[in-house]
């Protein structure tokens, strides 16, 4: 079942240097259930489509529909509660609010959205491998297990489209590893589709679909059978 | 390389321009201040030094007084004192200044009879009698500010200038003026000033009256003479003057410096003695007048330095903690220049630069302002008291003083982040562990039953706790400078005038000579007017722990049961005195009590009348700005040889002090006349420092706005992540606002405590013997400011809320995963 559709999606900016596009024509439909990794070279225009996508940002022009509705774009608050009631988000660098517990953390955003569930927020950690760790501090664990706590905290309000960019890009190999298996696991559990934006090619193994975009056009898009690996 | 550095830091400082101001504008305040309140001070002494200094063109203030307003010494008997004195001082062995002069004078309490509009009206007065040819004591004519000459004949006055505006007197009236039982007509001559004179209080009493309620006069000798009906020369008064000024024990120190006046003291006792002269000698210190005066000009000199530091401290707080906030946003960029071999001077020598060229335009402006403000002040002054002040000048050393002190406050406010920016460890910056914390338990165990949003909320604001309570300190201290005074104040206004608005029921305070009581008592009995008799009388001395000679005043009251009598006593501990005990039974104020060390129940020993009486303290009073003593009249009578030395009087409706009872009087004052003079000194009291309250109130709203802006731009990243994550503007702007709500009650309960313990050490250091400062809280002053630290907290909430609203989410992404 198709959950977004981007039809001739234009970005462009205005500099100095003059305008510049990054996203030149973008069609693209997502279904339900797809774990997509979008690939690119710096400049490619991956995280501006990532940041329409999450409706951080409007694009110029084109349309942009999520479950048959047209995406809000120039409203602050709507675009926020677009993103509240259906994305969840991943940092490179994790993000956790150093103030609160590992659990507080996940609290907090359900908390935010109105759909506050301490069983769901300790059930996620444990999906994540982190159920020793709820008490303790983003600052006395690793960022491996903070990346998870990042996962966990992103899919505990129950998102439809999960985004991440970058997300394993400040951890080692190993822990890269982890952090995607913990990620697939959750997505599948919970039945949500995932867009994540990276420069790994190694990562594709843990996605459904590769999308190259290059100038901000889409250069290839590739759906990828992992049934080995997931096996 | 080192020039760029310092263009890089300008650049930096530059983007923060609203925090830059605020701290240039601090500063500029401290100096503004200390200069204009140096200057203040200064130039009050300047005034004094001309109008007491032993000069001609001044009032060459005595140096002694001795004083019997019951008693009239005829001109042989002045005569033989001086004589004698003047031959016991060049006998003397001690070292002694030389006697300049020995003067008689007649001064006395009375009426003027004052036609205008509203008809006559009779206004309490002082009369003064004072030879053309007067050494000490004369009457000030400066230039500019003074009209006519002195009074010779013996139908000649001349009018304080403070009250000849007002009740528009001018030279070449006639008014009608009296003095217990006798009047005359007399033509203005000269309006000037007289150094007795300076604040316009009647005897016995530190608030003046609203000004033309209480006038003094200064008449020629042979006038004074004409007017008592007495003989050319007789006197109540003896004034000395010594060339030079022997040193007096100053009330408001602990030491005592009374040694050379003591001297002199002990050859007028002598001479007194010799001649049968009965008086109270009175040094310039016990002289109350004078010593407010100079305890006044002492404060003014006092609060300067105590007042710039205050601001200092504010400014410096505010400097430390925007340039910390600077390195700590800028550790990236030092961290990479350090990095490219950029060594730790290099950096040092920029961020302690930035505070002294701060500071140096916050100076350079204070210098330039702080002339105005002191002549502001000076302006505000000379309409209070009511004497001029023609001598203006900031001295170099006030200016010295405080650009220096405020220039090393600011040099050392910026060295701590200059030391701290340069001991930044690259690896540790770019690595990204000096980002990472760990929260505190101590908070998590605290919040954690709350909602996360609530706890947060909590957390975030005690992630600083040293900024916190540095800005919690800063707050404090800008409260002390808005709240102390404002808790005086008040503390004042609830002691004396609620004492004399709730606790006194007469109308009219009739003055009285001796055994002049029946005619005031047929007038009363005639005009259906109540009347009770009272004594009140500064004959009272004692000797304090230090062995110095205190002056107090004594009142005798028919009953101190409530409701019964026109003057209660607000008792605060112990009871009243009873009729015929062994030991005279005494009711002490608590001001005297607290100097004293005394306590309820002591037996002590005092001079009364020039005779030595054990009392028994019985009780302790509030309410009273002068020590006091108080019997019941009975006692007091036995003790004073009269039977009172005023009337009060309550006055039926449509009765009103008539022609009659003025010629039967020796002055007479209003209850609401005293009223609205206390109320009306405070007021001013409080207006001349009403700059220093609003510039603590301005602190206030800098160092808190300065707070909660790092507070907000600390936490872009995590404002920014729970916006990316679907958090409202709205539940941010909650977060806020509680943070805003909890900063600002723990900053208002700091600053009412901070303004609580700056009332309770002001009151301690304006207090003295003669001026006793009751601190008492009045919960609406403590409501008023915690709830202004609370609005202007929840005031910046808006300013967070715009921050997060013109977030760059994209520009804030970009950071979040680079």
């Amino acid at each position: 079942m198709k959950l977004l559709e981007m039809n001739n999606i234009e970005r462009y900016y205005k500099t100095p240097a003059g305008v510049v596009k990054a996203l030149d024509g973008i069609n693209l439909e997502i279904h339900e259930g797809e774990r997509v990794i979008l690939l690119g070279p710096s400049g490619s225009g991956k995280t501006t489509l990532l940041n329409c996508l999450s409706a951080l940002d409007s694009p110029t022009q084109g349309s942009y529909l999520f479950q048959e509705s047209e995406v809000p774009r120039k409203h602050s608050e709507k675009m926020t509660t677009f993103r509240r009631n259906n994305i969840g988000y991943v940092f490179q660098f994790f993000n956790l609010l150093q103030d609160l517990t590992v659990l507080e953390n996940i609290l907090l955003i359900q908390e935010l959205a109105g759909k506050k569930d301490a069983e769901r927020a300790k059930d996620l950690l444990e999906l994540v491998g982190l159920e020793a760790e709820v008490n303790r501090f983003p600052g006395e664990i690793s960022g491996g297990q903070q990346q998870r706590v990042a996962i966990a905290r992103s899919i505990a309000k129950r998102p439809t489209l999960l985004l991440g960019d970058e997300l394993t890009g400040n951890l080692d190999t190993e822990t890269s590893n982890k952090v995607m298996e913990a990620l697939v696991h959750a997505c599948e559990r919970e039945n949500i589709t995932a867009v994540f934006v990276t420069h790994d090619e190694g990562l594709a193994r843990f996605a459904t679909r590769v999308i190259r975009i290059d100038s901000g056009r889409i250069i290839s898009d590739e759906s990828v059978n992992n049934s080995d690996e997931e096996a | 390389m080192s020039i760029l550095l310092n263009k890089r830091l300008a650049r930096s400082l530059w983007r923060t321009k609203l925090r830059l101001v605020a701290v240039v504008l601090m500063v500029f305040v401290g100096v503004f201040a200390g200069i204009t309140f140096g200057g203040y001070s200064q130039s009050l002494d300047n005034m004094y030094d001309t109008l007491q200094g032993d000069s001609e063109d001044g009032g060459n203030l005595a140096d002694l007084w001795l004083d019997n307003r019951s008693a009239v010494w005829t001109p042989e008997q002045v005569s033989s004192f001086c004589n004698d004195l003047s031959a016991g001082w060049e006998n003397s062995s001690a070292e002694l200044m030389s006697l300049d002069s020995c003067e008689g004078r007649t001064i006395l309490q009375g009426a003027l009879f004052h036609n205008d509009s509203s008809g006559e009206r009779i206004i309490n007065s002082l009369w003064h009698g004072i030879p053309a040819d007067a050494n000490a004591d004369r009457v000030w004519l400066p230039e500019g500010y003074s009209e006519g000459r002195t009074a010779v004949a013996d139908d000649e006055i001349v009018i304080d200038a403070h009250v000849a505006e007002v009740l528009e007197i001018k030279l070449g009236n006639t008014v009608r003026i009296g003095a217990g039982g006798d009047s005359g007509n007399f033509t203005v001559v000269g309006i000037g000033f007289h150094p007795l004179h300076v604040m316009m209080a009647p005897e016995g009493t530190l608030f003046p009256p609203e000004i033309g309620e209480f006038v003094v006069g200064y008449l020629s000798d042979s006038g004074m003479a004409r007017l008592t009906g007495e003989s050319l020369g007789s006197s109540n008064t003896i004034v000395l003057e010594i060339d030079g000024t022997p040193s007096f024990d100053l009330p408001t120190t602990a030491v005592y410096e009374g040694d050379e006046i003591d001297a002199v003291k002990a050859m007028v006792g002598t001479s007194m003695d010799e001649n049968n002269i009965d008086a109270r000698v009175r040094d310039r210190g016990q002289n109350e007048p004078i010593e407010i005066m100079r305890q006044d000009l002492e404060g003014s000199k006092r609060t300067t330095v105590p007042f710039t530091v205050m601001i200092a401290v504010i400014a410096s707080i505010t400097i430390v903690l925007s340039l910390q906030r600077l390195v700590q946003s800028q550790s990236r960029e030092i961290a990479v220049l350090r990095t490219l071999g950029v060594d730790r001077t290099s950096l040092m020598t920029g961020y302690l630069m930035a505070p002294l060229f701060i500071g140096a335009i916050g100076c350079g402006l204070g210098a330039l302002a702080g002339p105005s403000g002191m002549n502001g002040m000076l302006d505000f002054y000379q309409d209070l008291v009511g004497i001029p002040i023609v001598d203006r000048a900031v001295p170099i050393s006030v200016y010295t003083t405080v650009i220096g002190l405020t220039m090393l406050v600011v040099f050392l406010s910026g060295a701590f982040p200059a030391w701290k920016a340069s001991r930044l460890e690259p690896l540790e910056i770019l690595g990204g562990h000096s980002e990472m914390r760990i929260g505190s338990n101590f908070l998590k165990t605290l919040t954690a039953w709350m909602p996360t949003t609530l706890g947060l909320s909590i957390r975030s604001s005690f992630r600083k706790p040293i900024r916190l309570m540095m800005t919690f300190i800063a707050v404090g201290i800008s409260l002390m400078l808005f709240g102390s005074i404002q808790m005086m104040s008040a503390g004042l206004e609830e002691t004396l005038v609620g004492g004399l608005e709730e606790q006194q029921s007469w109308d009219q305070q009739v003055y009285i000579m001796p055994e002049g009581e029946s005619g005031v008592i047929d007038w009363a009995n005639q005009n259906n007017a109540s009347f009770e008799l009272i004594i009140e009388t500064q004959l009272g001395i004692l000797v304090d722990g230090d062995g110095v000679d205190r002056i107090f005043t004594l009142v005798g009251l028919d009953s101190y049961e409530q409701n019964t009598g026109m003057r209660s006593v607000d008792i605060v501990e112990g009871t009243t005195p009873s009729l015929n005990p062994v030991i005279t039974e005494v009711i002490m104020d608590e001001g005297a009590m607290a100097f004293l060390s005394w306590k309820v129940g002591e037996q002590h020993q005092v001079l009364l009348n020039g005779d030595e009486h054990d009392v028994e303290i019985i009780g302790s009073s509030r309410g009273e700005m002068a020590r006091t003593m108080y019997f019941l009249r009975s006692d007091l009578s036995d003790i004073v040889g009269v039977n009172a030395t005023s009337v009060y009087l309550d006055l039926p409706d449509g009765v009103e002090v008539d022609n009659e009872l003025g010629e039967l009087s020796a002055g007479i004052v209003g209850r609401q006349t005293l009223l609205d003079g206390i109320e009306s000194i405070l007021e001013q009291q409080t207006q001349i420092f009403q700059s220093m309250m609003y510039l603590g109130l301005m602190f206030t709203v800098v160092v808190m706005f300065n707070t909660m802006v790092m507070n907000v731009a600390e936490r872009d990243f995590e404002l920014a992540t729970l916006r990316v994550l679907g958090a409202s503007i709205k539940s941010l702007g909650l977060m806020l606002l509680f943070e805003s709500l909890m900063i600002g009650l723990l900053g208002g309960l700091v600053g009412v405590l901070f303004a609580y313990g700056g009332a309770v050490g002001s009151a301690a250091s304006f207090s003295t013997w003669q001026f006793h400062v009751p601190v008492v809280l009045v919960p609406s002053v403590a409501y008023q400011l915690m709830g202004g630290v609370l609005a202007i907290a929840v005031a910046m909430t808006p300013i967070g809320v715009w921050r997060i609203h013109r977030m760059d989410l994209i520009e804030k992404i970009k950071d979040l995963s680079n």
